[in-house]
């Protein structure tokens, strides 16, 4: 097959390893990482198969432990073109390892705007909507042929998306960082993924006050207005922004974590939110 | 007993199973409620649950943090119910979707507080380079999720659901208001985190576009990504130009003083 072309022996095996794991992605899934943990479990093969020294493995697996959140299916995809990449790290003094996380960060966004709508929001439709004709019906093999329907090219683009990712990053990646064009790719990617975070925070951190100003009973002004009057989706920014302060300044994470309960049941008990 | 725990299962094959397998539909309810239907011996009434609780999901999908209803549970409370009132399908199916709303702020509660404080393990793990923690992590979390998941339809089958209502209720408003707030800000968190990646201070007002742009025009997050692939590929057109104008001078150069070498020569002769 011309897909697997260059690929080792070895290499085909370890893909195919990292398919089977990244099946498991989201098992763990979780507000700080997402599908993290499930990424560097996806990854491990590849990692201790690329990296003999201790600290360059132990960086590796702390790169891929990220937060990394894409549709599943095309998750293997992501994971074949950073397995290239980590390759190429692993054989290149002076590969900028940066490059590694901005490309992840940003193919998730658009791969999962495709991955969601092509299998959530039409696939899984036609297959339970034949499904439930079955069952209607009394059969009671609708449910197993609902699975099937829908898992076959799940599975199908899972698998090929991985080969494909790690083929075409070995295929590039060198070429690419040989004439330095790695560089401009790396930007372009950071810009992307920049674009896809600041989007992101303004649709998934979500934050409403209920507070307004009211006179004799009768409401003046609500001070959710006047925020959205200054900048819609201020709160949101201003607290995605305070914990990246907070990082930055190496507060553990767990810390900040509670710190956004006890903010959360301190806003309601003084009827803030 | 046998009923609340085979639906348990029902529930924790389908959840589980969903993420265990590479999201594979396990938890929609036209699997769910067959399966707990077949296992209280009633699988005909299983599937008309299955078929109607689909066609009322169809447009249901879990995506982490970020939907309206849990189906899974619906489904599988839904079946029990109506095999327990003899098959009486039309009587339950107005209950289930306050279920199924209900099931979705359950799973998001053990998500952000059993699930996030216990994934913070594995940014430390990685740092100790110890895998085979991050693997058991890995599955621990897992299971940890959707076992207490399922221990909801465990004893709302053995109390009955009016039960579970009045303890839920018991809770003080306040407190599960300020759960929901807190848990609708901790998306913060990972977000930080992909910023610390990407943060660079020539790059960082890319950030604030994305911000602007769904905060202002509302678009989907695929036509972002539309907008953002083009700005990257003219940014990335650019900085080629850019590169190719630093190499040309170079050259510019080099010719000049291959011609003043020529100069030099032509001047000894």
């Amino acid at each position: 097959m011309k897909l697997t072309e260059g690929i080792s022996k070895d290499e085909k095996k370890l893909v195919r390893k990292m398919f089977w794991r990244s099946m498991t992605m989201y098992a763990s899934v979780n507000p700080v990482t997402m599908g993290g943990g499930g990424f560097s479990y996806s990854m491990m093969p590849f990692i201790n198969h690329f990296y003999k020294n201790e600290e360059d493995r132990v960086a590796a697996l702390e790169r891929h432990t990220q937060y990394f959140s894409t549709t599943v299916p095309c998750a293997s995809f992501i994971m074949g073109i950073a397995a290239s990449m980590e390759k190429e790290n692993s054989e290149k003094e002076g590969f900028d390892v940066e490059s590694i996380n901005a490309i992840k960060t940003s193919l998730m966004g658009p791969l999962a705007g495709i991955g969601d709508s092509l299998f959530w929001g039409v696939w899984r439709v036609v297959s339970a909507g034949l499904a439930i004709n079955l069952a209607n019906a009394g059969n009671v093999l609708a449910p197993i042929i609902f699975l099937i329907m829908f898992n076959v090219p799940n599975y199908l683009t899972r698998y090929y998306g991985g080969i494909l990712g790690y083929s075409l990053g070995s295929k590039y990646i060198e070429k690419l960082y040989a004439n330095g064009l790695i560089e401009i790719l790396t930007k372009a990617a950071s810009i992307l993924g920049l674009i896809m975070v600041g989007a992101m925070t303004i649709s998934m951190v979500k934050f409403n006050t209920t507070l307004s100003f009211s006179m004799k009973g009768e409401e003046l002004m609500s001070v959710q207005e006047i925020l959205d009057s200054i900048f819609k989706g201020i709160i949101p920014l201003l607290v995605t922004l305070g914990c990246f302060k907070l990082l930055d300044k190496k507060v553990g994470i767990i810390k900040i974590i509670f710190g956004i309960v006890a903010l959360g049941i301190i806003l309601s008990l003084l009827k803030i939110a | 007993m046998y009923d609340a725990f085979v639906v348990a299962l029902a529930v924790f094959v389908g959840v589980a199973g969903h993420e265990m397998f590479g999201m594979s539909m396990l938890s929609r309810p036209i699997v769910v409620a067959p399966l707990a239907g077949l296992l209280m011996g009633d699988i005909q009434t299983g599937l008309i649950i299955g078929a109607s609780l689909e066609a009322i999901f169809m447009g249901v999908v879990n995506i982490g943090i970020s939907s309206t209803a849990e189906p899974a549970l619906a489904a599988g409370l839904a079946t029990a119910f109506a095999i327990k009132m003899g098959g009486n399908v039309d009587a339950v199916i107005p209950i289930v979707f306050p279920l199924a709303v209900l099931g979705l702020q359950l799973l998001n509660m053990i998500f952000s507080f059993v699930c996030g404080p216990m994934a913070t393990n594995f940014l430390k793990l990685a740092k100790e380079g110890d895998e085979k923690g991050i693997v058991k992590l890995h599955y621990v979390i897992w299971f940890v999720h959707y076992g207490l998941y399922a221990l909801i339809p465990f004893f709302a089958v053995l109390f009955g659901a009016n039960v579970v209502m009045t303890v839920l209720d018991s809770i003080p408003p306040v407190i599960m208001n300020g759960l929901t707030v807190a848990g609708n800000l901790l998306p913060a968190v990972g977000m930080a985190m992909l910023l610390r990646m990407l943060w660079s201070k020539n790059l960082a007002v890319w950030f604030f576009f994305g911000a602007v742009v769904m905060a202002y025009f509302e678009l989907p997050l695929i036509a972002i990504a539309a907008i953002g692939t083009i700005i990257a590929i003219v940014m990335a057109q650019r900085d080629l130009q850019l590169k190719g104008m630093q190499a040309s001078p170079a050259q510019q150069g080099q010719a000049t003083t291959v011609s003043g070498n020529q100069e030099e020569e032509d001047f000894f002769q």
